[in-house]
């Protein structure tokens, strides 16, 4: 009950902001290496650059979102609060940022000092992250659906940081695996497992909250995570020692994707905002990715000749258009509403916090999740036309994301001119006295 | 068993109802309407802060002599959220569709990160310890939820 008692300390704007400036670095670096390495990166999806430009995406932009927003979101929503979450936040972004570049740079060159130097501060990062978070969450009762799919995320990201791990010593040579097997369950671990898990338990709040529509139905919300979890770990026994029954449990692993995009569609569109902003597109993009993804999954167990191209879709659907999309409509909400509570706080009442939509101009925002779009259709374009839609699609992504971070920069820029304003009052008042 | 949590969170979703429509009546131009249709929400927000801040905080925090907790925390969020609630009215006299997205969007946002806190944390917490107080406890919230007593602004 301890851990209850000051649920208002809220970690300090950097925390989470350190995470949220430097992801869309990473997504513009993704880009970059696809001008760099032009058509061939997408001739299959495991050649080396392939295997880098995921990682930029998956370890580079979203995990650290997601880590940063978690670390923001943890006192909200479930009142349990990290142990110096700022202290926290640098150390785990510490190790995170120079962990997502080694591992590119093993990716690329091969070189097994960069492969281990990589699965270290991961791993380092990401355990200290589970460790903070799990002891924060473990002293406060799963009342919720919302607190039980908090905690059931961070199990999976041990399992999907683990098998890199070790996957990552396996490409240093030191150990002989069956790599193709483990990074298949590796990417399940961490796109279902930790990915949509944490995906559904945000959205079982922030859509009927911040978009108004009807809740989730209580029996799904209250079983989601629990079934997906217990239906992956069984996919992945079978998958490891190759049973048989593989294909029905990836089938019905995909079925529970299916069934919360679809979800989340019918429950947006009933929402009862009268406008629809580019946060609320976003979420519905990236539940139609989802569900195009999902098809396309199932279109690759049927016609196996096809594997190559409709794997590529499936990932590029999945990540840039599902999980991006999401990450990128949520930061518009986070990084505003951020700006406004810190200026507000510090403002004491005497000095107004400007409106959230100061902080960053409609427009830029409708114009940079467009950029986004067209990033998206341009790289899924690119998977079936590589010759031609290779480059522009590179240089979709390197724009798309140098204006989301142009964009973030703008709230802290004005945040900073604000906070100049408030101390000018401060002193004003204090000299007056 | 979670008689609190139940009946206050539905409070939440009512007030909701109520934000929606004043957003609507915006979005149609119709500010006569809107108008009307913010005084009804308004009055609801400072009915539902009153049966927090007069009936259900204090028994919570002399229940469990946790005066400088979560409550406390909640009626600092009160505070900002009624100073939210100024500058929409304002910019709702001024008749400015877009100061009024603005504050809107800044309000709806604080709110829910402050229901979710109270659904999530507050309200089972006081489900957990004031269990034997419901009978009397529930009529006393409707009361000031429906408005009966009188408004601490």
């Amino acid at each position: 009950m301890q851990a209850l008692l000051s649920f208002e300390q809220a970690p300090p704007f950097a925390a989470p902001l350190r995470f949220f400036l430097t992801a869309p670095l990473f997504a513009m670096l993704a880009g970059m290496l696809l001008l760099w390495t032009g058509p061939g990166l997408l001739a299959s999806r495991w050649t080396p650059a392939a295997l880098a430009l995921t990682h930029l995406i998956t370890v580079g932009f979203l995990l650290q979102v997601m880590l940063g927003a978690m670390i923001q979101i943890l006192p909200v929503v479930a009142g349990a609060n990290m142990l110096r979450p700022g202290l926290l936040a640098s150390l785990v972004h510490a190790a995170i940022v120079p962990g997502a570049l080694l591992l590119t740079a093993g990716f690329l060159t091969f070189q097994p000092l960069a492969y281990w130097l990589a699965a270290i501060l991961l791993g380092g990062g990401a355990l200290l992250f589970v460790g903070v978070a799990g002891h924060a969450l473990f002293v406060v009762p799963s009342t919720n659906p919302t607190i039980r799919g908090l905690k059931l995320s961070l199990p999976s990201l041990t399992v999907t940081v683990g098998l890199g791990g070790s996957l990552a010593a396996g490409l240093a040579g030191s150990l002989q695996l069956p790599l193709q097997q483990l990074a298949s369950i590796h990417l399940t671990w961490g796109l279902v497992g930790w990915g949509v898990i944490l995906l559904a338990t945000v959205a079982f709040v922030v859509v009927p909250m911040f978009q108004i529509t009807p809740p989730y139905p209580a029996w799904f919300a209250r079983s989601f995570a629990w079934s997906l979890l217990t239906l992956l770990c069984c996919w992945s026994l079978v998958a490891g020692w190759q049973w048989p029954g593989g294909a029905l449990l990836a089938g019905a692993v995909v079925l529970h994707v299916v069934a919360f995009a679809a979800l989340t569609l019918h429950v947006q569109s009933r929402s009862k905002r009268a406008s629809f902003d580019a946060t609320q597109r976003l979420w519905q993009v990236a539940m139609l990715c989802a569900l195009a993804a999902c098809s396309v999954w199932y279109a690759g167990t049927t016609v196996p000749e096809l594997d190559d191209r409709l794997e590529w879709l499936c990932g590029v659907l999945a990540l840039l258009g599902g999980f991006m999309s999401v990450t990128i409509g949520m930061l518009y909400k986070i990084v505003p509403f951020l700006v406004w509570l810190h200026l507000q706080n510090q403002g004491a009442g005497r000095v107004l916090a400007p409106s959230m939509h100061k902080v960053i101009a409609a427009r830029q925002i409708e114009r940079q999740a467009q950029s986004h779009f067209l990033s998206l259709a341009l790289l899924l374009a690119a998977v079936v036309w590589p010759e031609w839609l290779a480059y522009p699609a590179g240089l979709a992504i390197v724009l798309a994301n140098g204006w989301l971070l142009r964009n973030l920069l703008a709230a802290v820029a004005f945040y900073r001119r604000h906070r100049l304003r408030i101390a000018a009052v401060a002193s004003a008042d204090g000299t007056r006295r | 068993m979670d008689a609190i949590t139940d009946f206050m969170a539905e409070d939440h979703r009512s007030c909701d109802a109520l934000f929606v429509a004043v957003e609507q009546a915006v979005a149609r131009g119709a500010w006569q309407a809107a108008g009307n249709e913010f005084r009804r929400f308004h009055d609801a927000m400072l009915h539902h802060f009153a049966a927090e801040e007069s009936v259900l905080f204090p028994l919570f925090e002399q229940r469990t002599g946790m005066y400088r907790g979560p409550t406390q925390v909640m009626r600092g969020e009160h505070s900002q959220i009624r100073q939210l609630l100024s500058a929409a009215e304002s910019a709702l006299a001024e008749s400015n569709a877009d100061d009024y997205a603005g504050t809107a969007e800044t309000l709806l946002i604080m709110l829910q990160q402050h229901n979710v806190k109270e659904e999530n944390v507050l309200y089972p917490m006081c489900d957990q310890y004031l269990a034997d107080q419901l009978e009397t406890l529930l009529p006393e919230l409707q009361k000031q939820i429906a408005g009966e007593e009188r408004l601490s602004r």
